[in-house]
């Protein structure tokens, strides 16, 4: 599987469909916001949010939302901050905040935050 | 059915029952009053012939109660249920009014004034929207004071909602290492509320005030000596807090201190609606009047500027600011059930206010409005208590040189119901349009927002009721 790096300098796009995010790495996800949602809890009790991995895509399931591109507007993206598989979880410059653009053909566009753009830790 | 099919089917039926209401109106219209868009609806001397139930005041407690419950306790089902609920619970009160009281005239005016409230919140936001500040300084206790004070400056030029869109997020940017929810709180106590109490552009209340025949320096005059205190008052217990919350810690990140500002276009849109608020046949007599339709050409304009400005504007400063109209959305919603469902409530607080007229003080006035202004909207409820004040003393909200003599014959019941409307829409999300938005937008930004009672209970009684009743003590006791 690639690395969040490699994903990101290769431009590599993940997919979606309603409301299931497919991702080309695998990582720890700490933080993400959906619309007004903040979620932290990825744990199997949190009935909003399911991340499941397999051996070549990590995938995302929002339970809240039936179809991303109803609630994910043109300049919105959902953020999440994440680390590497691997790489220490306890040093904070291990951490990459991404946005995830849904677009078009099911594609979502993966991108570093912008330094214009706002996701607090 | 589809959520959305729902709604839309809903706010047809909204829209016909004001029609409806028009048609039946227009008759009687044309000898009401000569003011366009923004006119009280249970004036003296206007009071419907039959007041409403108190029990139609549940649908308002209704709503109340679920703006304040349903994030906290029932979060998807209000998010993807509100407008539903918010405009279900406005038709009670529309039906309750065709049917029962026969009353178009409350219907109508309510229909105005949520228009231009909405037009000059939506088209504040668009335009705002467009606009990219970024400021590369460490965040410092003096910094953030500085940029709350200039942005309660700014509010009087363009409103709290245009200061609030155009400085929250370079506000959230500068504290992003340390930000805690009371920079966002004071934010909203600050630019979103207090500051803006200087002039009829700063917030609905005053405007409506100007409109009815208050000079337009009149509350600058008469409230600067309020107004300044009390935001050095709050600004210093946010410097206190903040220093206590300054790290001792240097991150040794480098700043350059460089300034940058994007978006030139849209400061001359911002200027186009800031001058719009004088269109309006009240305060100019060569503009016409669209009556009975529900709103002016000040609205018209307003409009126009939602749709050239998100039209017109940069798209990478779009994606910068993460622009999305889910914010505005939220407040249109919400209000159009507020506004519709707070007609009683504001009808029989109106007829309270003129039976007890000759014992009522400032000091009750600046409690009676803040307190509601709290919870209701500010515009309206300082409207009706600006016109049980005409009443006392004989006069009508209607006529706007008894509107100016009773500004200048009793400063003190006019300064008390401009400044305290003002200020205690700070004291919940609900009380100020701006106030939601600001939260909105924290939200998403990654910070967790206290509830509605977190707001309540830890930050706005504790901080702001003693500043208000200091206020009470010194100019209104």
């Amino acid at each position: 599987m690639k690395t969040i790096k490699e994903v990101l300098k290769e431009k590599r796009t993940g997919l979606f469909y309603g409301n299931r995010v497919l991702l080309p790495f695998s990582c720890h996800i700490l933080k993400l916001n959906i619309e007004n949602d903040l979620i932290t809890d990825f744990s199997p009790r949190h009935e909003g949010v399911h991340v499941s991995e397999n051996s070549d895509f990590m995938e995302i399931y929002f339970y809240d939302y039936k179809n991303l591109t109803d609630v994910i507007t043109k300049y919105e993206v959902i953020k999440m901050i994440v680390v590497e598989k691997g790489k220490d979880i306890f040093n904070f410059k291990n951490h990459i905040t991404l946005a995830l653009r849904p677009g078009e053909d099911h594609i979502v566009k993966i991108e570093e935050l912008g330094e214009n753009q706002i996701f607090i830790e | 059915m589809q959520v959305n099919n729902r709604i839309i089917i809903l706010v047809f039926t909204f829209c016909l029952l004001l029609l409806a209401s028009q048609d039946i109106l227009a008759s009687d219209y044309a000898q009401a009053e000569d003011s366009t868009s923004i006119v009280a609806s249970t004036e003296v001397g206007h009071t419907p012939v039959h007041l409403p139930s108190a029990f139609m005041v549940i649908p308002f407690v209704i709503l109340l109660g679920m703006i304040a419950t349903g994030p906290l306790f029932y979060h998807h089902f209000w998010e993807k249920y509100y407008p539903i609920i918010a405009i279900l619970l406005g038709l009670i009160t529309v039906f309750y009014y065709l049917l029962f009281l026969n009353d178009t005239h409350s219907l109508l005016h309510t229909a105005a004034e949520y228009l231009s409230f909405i037009a000059l919140l939506g088209s504040l936001f668009v335009a705002s929207g467009g606009i990219l500040i970024r400021i590369e300084k460490k965040s410092t206790p003096w910094l953030n004071a500085g940029i709350l004070l200039f942005g309660a400056v700014i509010a009087n030029v363009i409103g709290t909602t245009g200061a609030s869109m155009l400085l929250i997020r370079p506000f959230i940017k500068i504290n992003q290492d340390r930000i805690k929810p009371y920079h966002i709180i004071f934010f909203i106590f600050l630019v979103s509320n207090v500051g803006g109490a200087l002039t009829p552009i700063g917030d609905p209340p005053l405007f409506l005030g100007f409109l009815r025949g208050v000079e337009f320096f009149w509350v600058i005059q008469h409230v600067w000596y309020i107004w300044l205190p009390t935001i050095l008052l709050i600004t210093v217990v946010f410097i206190f807090i903040d220093f206590r919350n300054l790290s001792k810690d240097e991150s040794g990140e480098k700043f350059s201190g460089k300034f940058e500002f994007k978006g030139m276009k849209n400061v001359f849109y911002l200027l186009i609606i800031v001058i719009s608020v004088f269109i309006d046949p009240a305060v100019m007599s060569w503009v016409p009047s669209l009556s009975p339709l529900p709103f002016g050409i000040r609205e018209i304009i307003m409009f126009s500027m939602v749709v050239i400005a998100y039209r017109t504007a940069d798209e990478d400063i779009l994606k910068a600011n993460e622009f999305d109209f889910e914010p505005i959305k939220e407040v249109a919603y919400l209000f159009v059930g507020i506004f519709a469902t707070m007609i009683p409530a504001l009808q029989l607080i109106s007829h309270e206010a003129n039976v007890l007229r000759d014992s009522l003080t400032p000091g009750i006035f600046y409690w009676a409005t803040g307190i509601l202004s709290s919870f209701l909207d500010n515009a309206p409820t300082y409207l009706n208590f600006l016109s049980a004040e005409l009443g006392k003393e004989g006069m009508d909200v209607g006529i706007p040189a008894e509107v100016a003599r009773f500004a200048n014959e009793f400063p003190i019941y006019l300064s008390a119901i401009s400044v305290s409307s003002v200020f205690f829409g700070a004291m919940t999300y609900i009380g100020n349009g701006p106030n939601f938005m600001v939260k909105s937008i924290s939200e998403r930004s990654g910070i967790k927002m206290p509830s509605f009672f977190g707001y309540l209970i830890k930050y706005s009684i504790p901080i702001l009721i003693p500043i208000y009743i200091l206020v009470w003590l010194v100019f209104y006791f």
